[in-house]
């Protein structure tokens, strides 16, 4: 599904947000500070935020996703096999997923928030959205939870992935990268030509382009590769 | 120096660990027991076995300052002047003594012209350091801090790890799920199942946890 920002503004007191571009087919990166509203452009995207100026535009019909960071705030089962069944999905294959095979029939007040946030993601990945919206979807995961979600997300989507994140440990593989500067959706562009123009980009990666890398894309095995190849 | 023997809590099992003072991360999986300990450490909860020790005495009978994940969901007063005297309200210190080390640890963390904002218009990170003031204005002996950073980017833990060195707390232990946060501290201790599997200077836990997930990706891309 393709989301056109046409001079976007949105006020609140001090506090403004402009946002022009198109967010197409495929994976983006929605990255800044925290408070810098990455979650007022999710909102913005997924309708429930109405633009004091300018105009949103979605092309197409299809299902959408907004996930929102706290995964209690999507959870409406009793028990996790409630909740997956929620989903419209069968049990086993996301308990898989989520790493929570044989936990089935647990309450899901008695998760804890990574296994909520697993749970909700395996559920959330498991279905076909047009347009989803992913607003902080590491938080609340330990590394290795964070590293098999970006291995996930790095899978090229059928439509249109959006992820919003001031994380910067573990990223995935993405087609475009956009960046919130000073109120401002800046839109940077293709991935490869995008990392030089990144502001705040990951430690890692910051570092592998001192050392004169050409990473071909944000992920941390973009970025070895990029530096095996620098070193000859 | 805090001294932990013989703690048995589901799910922690630590026959003996003894932390140094000084800036202490703990890290580790999901369900490893990182919040329960630092509860324990904190005197929060009591544990099933076992003693905690901060400098010879039960957490509480030393002076210990909690942050939880969730800093704006502690906080009792609308204005910020208000939610970092509360502590010292509620001792019924003099208000002059009160006001002076409010001003005092809001001008340490770099918060004073918040001081008359209301804390729910505060960003994440101001509300982060609000709730540090609040805890550190009792000038504790030790200062936990549970993963507040998961909801940090990183230049903002960065403003949050300058704070804390500048308030001078000698032992604040907090959990990070950002290792190169991590990597920062004085001393690393790696929690898995219940146990602690490594601990000791960052580099050292580190490089122990070579090929796993844990690893800085800064040092996966070869530092």
């Amino acid at each position: 599904m393709r989301v056109s920002f046409q001079g976007v503004e949105v006020l609140r007191g001090d506090w403004t947000l402009t946002a022009d571009g198109v967010f197409g087919e495929g994976r983006h990166l929605v990255t800044g500070p925290v408070g810098s509203g990455k979650s007022t452009v999710a909102l913005l995207m997924a309708g429930m935020v109405t633009p004091d100026r300018g105009r949103i535009t979605r092309g197409g019909e299809g299902p959408l996703m907004l996930s929102l960071p706290f995964p209690e705030h999507h959870s409406t089962g009793a028990t996790v096999r409630e909740e997956i069944a929620s989903w419209g999905l069968a049990a086993d294959p996301v308990l898989a997923e989520a790493g929570m095979l044989g936990r089935g029939d647990g309450e899901l007040h008695r998760c804890s928030r990574g296994e909520l946030k697993r749970l909700h993601m395996a559920c959330v990945l498991a279905r076909r959205w047009d347009l989803l919206l992913l607003d902080e979807p590491y938080t609340a995961l330990d590394c290795p939870g964070r590293e098999a979600l970006s291995a996930r997300l790095s899978a090229p989507p059928a439509g249109t992935t959006v992820i919003f994140t001031h994380a910067r440990e573990s990223l995935p593989r993405v087609d475009r990268l956009w960046e919130i500067r000073e109120g401002r959706l800046v839109d940077l562009g293709p991935v490869r030509e995008a990392i030089p123009l990144w502001s705040s980009p990951p430690a890692y990666l910051r570092s592998a382009l001192d050392q004169g890398a050409v990473p071909k894309n944000i992920s941390v095995q973009d970025v070895r590769e990029a530096l095996c190849r620098t070193a000859g | 120096m805090i001294r932990v023997e013989g703690l048995v809590h589901a799910p922690l099992s630590i026959p003996l660990l003894e932390i140094p003072d000084g800036e202490t991360a703990v890290i580790g999986p999901n369900g490893a027991g990182k919040t329960t300990l630092l509860r324990i450490l904190s005197g929060i909860t009591l544990p099933a076995q076992g003693s905690v020790r901060v400098e010879g005495l039960p957490s509480r009978e030393q002076e210990v300052g909690w942050v939880g994940e969730y800093p704006d969901r502690n906080f009792l007063f609308d204005r910020v002047r208000d939610e970092i005297a509360s502590p010292l309200r509620f001792r019924h210190l003099p208000c002059s003594e009160t006001e002076a080390r409010v001003q005092e640890i809001a001008e340490t963390l770099g918060i004073a012209r918040l001081r008359d904002r209301s804390v729910m218009a505060l960003s994440g990170g101001e509300k982060v350091l609000v709730a540090l003031a609040a805890a550190l204005v009792s000038r504790p002996r030790l200062l936990l801090v549970d993963e507040v950073d998961s909801h940090l980017d990183p230049d903002t833990v960065l403003l949050m790890e300058a704070a804390l060195r500048r308030a001078g707390c000698p032992s604040v232990i907090r959990v990070t799920a950002q290792m190169e946060s991590a990597l920062r501290a004085s001393h690393l201790v790696f929690l898995q199942g219940g146990k602690v599997i490594h601990q000791g200077a960052p580099d050292r836990v580190f490089s122990a946890l070579a090929g796993t997930a844990f690893l800085p990706p800064l040092w996966r891309c070869g530092r």
